[in-house]
């Protein structure tokens, strides 16, 4: 590890005072620290935010605002998350293991870099840590690469379950600039694809932080689902995940959701899946009907093809599993 | 894990001997004992498959804060051992580190950092670069194998061609991807020069005595004079029965720097710096008549191997083994590939044999139509070993058969796949039957008793986690009568009682001997010194005394006791230090040993997700006597869930586009966990083999995991009807 500083900070406008360009933010440390130990990431300082930032959770407004210095831990914990917004409960708990939830922030968790093993290996091309470098995975060990959104720069996946969910939920992420100015960005808008700047993983400016997320008010208590397909039960990446959530009245599925992980640069909702359950009676054929529209027209890499088939039988389960409510199980 | 006694009592409830220090982390692991004045090693690895190491750039590394030396090829002082081709090729370690400019594989050292902390040496090796000039590779083991030529691996038995005749016949081809032993702790060494000549070493490894040998060959001075410590190992699970690089350039960095040096392998470097399970190709040929008998075989396997030393799995071996085969024929090859060499992995060879060989018979069973217990049952060769014709001393495969078959509930098994259907899910039934030949070495142990009555059982031999103490305190109790709880036990240390390495399942078999014989021995000495002080005591045999807490007494009048005060003040005693040996003797003529298991499993797999859940899991085995049930339950659940991890999920991953491995660290490389796994049964037949040692105890570490991932992939099978033959068994493969 190279030798860096390290700065405790007192609340968000001393932290982004200080914030340089070679110095980085720390939460949990649970990503930020691997990738100093392997030479990835090599900032000169660190300014530690974990006691700068907000924590708290708590219903504000029609929605369900989290502060992002939050514990994964507390997701899966705090009551109105549990009554309200279950589907993001169960995210995190497909994730990592109880040691790095207790440590690992909702922050962090939305800027953790990718799994790909070229991008943590050194000794290999990667373009998203040594820009022009090349993409060590396209052609090479492809098989939890991605299968939409990609381009020849780039064709890793967002590794985390939690955003999946948000994805899902149409949460905001809210952030204060470099100048203390607050916004508010979408979900949909925060990560991003590769483009022709695979180095970049989302949209949050330099030197910006994120304050916190909010969940708006939605019906998704119910019926609600997170798959994850993984090479092992737990501890495991996902090779793809599905988050599903629908609204049902009068037995008539009114609203749904669905989103992925494993499949993309980011975190991939299935719009038109989405928009073909709308007004239907939930049944397996209906099920089937939104995978057909989900895996419609994928092109995956030579060594991914099996995502395809995979990902058709993660949704028709996810969205049964909506249903029956059996997620546990799986 | 859930013990089942066979015989009905309940094991025994007292913990292992090192439990306190494995639980408050007192226990000293290699890279964990304090030496004054140590500094830190770190490797830089070649980023290069093959070629010719030109130079190495060290300037900048050499300019980062806390540098002390960098070791490489060019500047290395040169051991004795390694000083030219013929000396190295001696020296039977295969890479003689930093002596060489030719580069065999990516993840191969070029340098050693030295510094004065670790995050130091760890940051300047990383501005370490090579230059190089590339030669040809070749990592693609698919593509090598058709180019290895077969060659046979044992006498031909009958006609080769004779099981094609057969009425129900197999052919079958089976892969298993290479597979990395990953133990918990990293390999490590402390390396000490205490004088020109004599050296400490702080190593974790599966057997001391072997360090101190092979180190004292490569640096040409006395064994005796390298001193070797592994009192606590984290698993090797045969990653630690080699002498690796990391020991080697340790001892070297601490000559050069005149300082202990303290190297520890990453986790990515471990990948390729202390050996592997081998990638393997196998062809089955397998013939039955009508009612089952086998007629013939052919089983043919290949192995993957290094550009720079032979590494033979002898995959062929376990076809041998187990069952009787009139007509049989057994070929192999080796594959060479610009990796580092493999090494033996638990259950090395059978385990990878009888993935082939107990998938092709289950294969066969569907051919006949006959139930696969009974197909195995009907050609076991429990009479003798199959290969060398001796009598087995004892063979209890078939008790473990059908001891397995009715925990597992074997009679609920549809004889056809697709049977157990519920929604996406489909159940199935599957087994196999591991065996493993019980080897004994010759092996030390030593007993000092003070004057209180407490004794200390030692040997050099390492415990890597297998119960080693535990299982001599049992013996050394049992013998004695001395109760557990004044019983220590020394481990792993070379000036201990020499000891063979722990490995191949033959630890407790070899020591356990010796501990016998030297628990006798005390009794023995300790009746002569009571017969000075009451006559009744003369001329006793160490069987008609017991010795307890407090004195020696009659085993017939246990009211005749004399206490081990009286006989330490009689004799002025300080202690009673006492040493045996024990080994294999002409009972190796007459008899042939193995250890046996089968394996159960019932599992779910989701037709459309690819998931595969065990949801019970049997291992019967026969190891002989059982010393620690605890223990060795212990061992067989663990080899079952590597054998899990085998069958479902572990791969070494290569790019031969980067010259070699990928995502080699645990994020990359999944084995079994807790989640994975259902709670295992274990039942062991518990009876002694009075011909091994006189401990009647076989090995078990290994035959644990000899057969679980055909019983997984058979189970597969009679759940989905989908015949996997190429391990790891991953999802997408489910739902291809
Ligand atoms: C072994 C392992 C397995 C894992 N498995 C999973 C899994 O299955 N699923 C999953 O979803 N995740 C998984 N994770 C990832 C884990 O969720 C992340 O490491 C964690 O969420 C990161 O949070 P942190 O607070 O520790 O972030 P840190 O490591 O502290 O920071 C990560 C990044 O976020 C930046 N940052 C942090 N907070 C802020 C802020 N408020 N504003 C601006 N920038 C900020 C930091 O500068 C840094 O760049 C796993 C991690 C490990 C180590």
């Amino acid at each position: 590890m190279r030798p860096f500083a390290f700065q405790k900070m007192n609340n968000a406008a001393e932290a982004l005072k200080d914030k340089k360009a070679e110095a980085q933010f720390i939460a949990g440390g649970t990503n930020l620290v691997d990738l100093m130990k392997k030479h990835i990431a090599q900032p000169e300082a660190l300014l530690d935010v974990s006691s700068a930032l907000p924590k708290d959770i708590a219903v504000s407004g029609r929605g369900l605002l989290i502060g992002v210095m939050a514990r994964n831990t507390d997701l899966t914990l705090n009551k109105d998350i549990l009554a309200r917004y279950p589907l993001v409960a169960r995210a995190v708990l497909a994730g990592a293991s109880p040691q790095i939830r207790n440590m690992a922030s909702v922050g962090g968790n939305l800027l953790q870099r990718t799994r790909c093993p070229y991008f943590y290996d050194v000794s290999t091309p990667c373009n998203k840590r040594k820009p022009n470098s090349g993409c060590g995975a396209l052609h090479g060990a492809e098989r939890m690469s991605a299968i939409v959104g990609y381009n020849a720069q780039c064709v890793t996946v967002h590794p985390s379950d939690l955003c999946v969910a948000l994805a899902a939920l149409d949460a905001e992420v809210k952030i204060m600039t470099r100048e203390k100015k607050e916004k508010s960005i979408s979900f949909r808008d925060f990560h991003k694809l590769p483009e022709a700047t695979p180095w970049k993983d989302n949209t949050l400016p330099e030197n910006a932080l994120i304050t916190h997320v909010y969940i708006p008010e939605n019906p998704f208590h119910q019926h609600f689902a997170y798959l994850k397909l993984r090479d092992r039960t737990s501890y495991a990446f996902a090779l793809v995940s599905v988050a599903a959530a629908l609204h049902l009245e009068n037995g008539k599925i009114t609203a749904a959701r669905l989103a992925s992980g494993g499949v993309a640069h980011k975190p991939w909702r299935w719009y038109e899946a989405e928009e073909f359950l709308k007004g239907k009676a939930p049944s397996a054929e209906v099920f089937a009907g939104a995978a057909e529209r989900v895996v419609k027209g994928i092109k995956p890499l030579a060594g991914n093809a099996f995502k395809v088939p995979m990902l058709k039988g993660a949704v028709e389960t996810a969205l049964e599993n909506c249903i029956t409510q059996e997620s546990y199980k799986q | 894990m859930k013990i089942i006694d066979t015989c009905g009592a309940p094991p025994p409830a007292d913990g292992r001997v090192e439990a306190r220090e494995k639980v408050t982390g007192s226990g000293k692991y290699a890279a964990e004992y304090p030496v004054e004045e140590v500094c830190y090693g770190v490797f830089a690895v070649s980023t290069l498959a093959a070629g010719k190491l030109k130079s190495v750039k060290v300037e900048k590394a050499k300019e980062a804060e806390g540098v002390i030396e960098i070791l490489t090829h060019l500047n290395k002082p040169v051991v004795s051992g390694f000083s030219d081709e013929t000396k190295i090729r001696e020296s039977r370690l295969g890479l003689a580190v930093f002596h060489t400019d030719r580069i065999f594989f990516k993840g191969q050292p070029i340098a050693l950092v030295v510094a004065r902390t670790l995050e130091e040496a760890t940051y300047a090796a990383s501005l370490v670069e090579g230059e190089y000039e590339a030669g040809p590779f070749e990592l693609d083991f698919d593509k090598a194998r058709r180019k290895a030529t077969l060659a046979s691996t044992g006498r031909e038995k009958g006609s080769p061609e004779a099981w094609s005749q057969a009425a129900a016949t197999v052919e079958a081809e089976y892969t298993i991807a290479a597979e990395i032993h990953n133990p918990m702790e990293m390999h490590a060494t402390i390396a000490h020069w205490v004088a020109a000549d004599r050296l400490k070493l702080y190593d974790k490894n599966q057997g001391v005595n072997n360090v101190q040998r092979t180190v004292g060959r490569v640096f040409e001075i006395p064994a005796e004079n390298i001193e070797v410590f592994s009192e606590f190992v984290g698993g090797g699970f045969g990653s630690g029965l080699r002498v690796w690089s990391n020991t080697l350039a340790a001892a070297m960095a601490a000559k050069m720097v005149k300082r202990p040096v303290k190297l520890m392998l990453t986790r990515p470097q471990m990948f390729m710096l202390t050996g592997y399970r081998p990638a393997s190709w196998q062809k089955v040929k397998l013939g039955a008549d009508r009612e089952g008998r086998f007629l013939g075989g052919w089983h043919q396997a290949m192995n993957g191997t290094s550009t720079y030393e032979d590494f033979n799995e002898w995959i062929t071996g376990v076809t041998r083994l187990i069952y009787h085969i009139p007509n049989l024929k057994t070929e192999g090859a080796l594959v060479p590939l610009n990796l580092s060499t493999p090494t033996w992995m638990r259950g090395p060879g059978d385990c990878t044999g009888d993935f082939a060989i107990e998938s092709a018979i289950d294969e066969l069973s569907y051919v006949l139509n006959m139930d696969p217990v009974a197909l195995r049952l009907k050609n076991t060769a429990i009479d003798k070993h199959p290969n060398n014709g001796l009598p087995w001393s004892t063979n209890y495969m078939n008790e473990c058969i059908e001891t397995g078959a009715r925990m597992i509930g074997w009679e609920k098994r549809p004889s056809k796949p697709l049977q157990l259907l519920e929604g996406d899910w489909a159940t199935g039934y599957g087994m196999a039957v591991g065996a493993w030949n019980a080897g004994r070495g010759y092996a030390s142990a030593g007993i000092v008793m003070q004057k209180d009555g407490s004794v200390s059982v030692r040997t050099a031999m390492t415990d890597i986690g297998t119960g080693t103490g535990t299982g001599m305190r049992n013996i050394a109790h049992e013998v004695t009568g001395i109760p557990k709880n004044r019983i220590t036990i020394e481990l792993g240390h070379s000036s201990l009682p020499a000891a063979p390495s722990q490995g191949g399942s033959t630890g407790l078999s070899s020591v356990s001997g010796a501990v016998v014989a030297v628990s006798n021995d005390l009794k023995t000495r300790l009746a002569e010194y009571a017969a000075g002080i009451n006559p009744a005591f003369q001329g006793l045999k160490a069987d008609e005394v017991q010795l307890t807490d407090k004195g020696i007494a009659l085993k017939t009048n246990p009211g005749a006791v004399v206490s081990y005060h009286q006989i330490w003040e009689k004799n002025d005693l300080k202690s009673l230090e006492l040493e045996a040996s024990s080994g294999p003797g002409e009972e190796r003529q007459k008899f042939a040993f193995c250890s046996t298991s089968a394996h159960f499993a019932k599992l779910r797999v989701n037709r459309r997700t690819g998931r595969v859940k065990v949801e019970k899991y049997v291992c019967v085995a026969d190891g002989g006597k059982i010393i620690n049930a605890q223990a060795a339950a212990n061992q067989m659940s663990g080899a079952v869930t590597g054998g899990i991890g085998m069958a479902l999920m572990e791969e070494m991953l290569i790019d031969a586009r980067v010259g070699g491995l990928i995502a080699n660290d645990l994020a990359g490389y999944h084995f079994a966990v807790n989640a994975d796994t259902p709670v295992i049964e274990v039942a062991f037949i518990n009876k002694p083999d009075v011909n091994i040692n006189p401990s009647g105890a076989k090995g078990l570490g290994e035959v644990g995991i000899i057969g679980v991932a055909a019983a997984i992939t058979n189970a597969i099978y009679n759940a989905t009807g989908k015949r996997l033959r190429d391990l790891p068994v991953t999802p997408d493969k489910i739902i291809a």
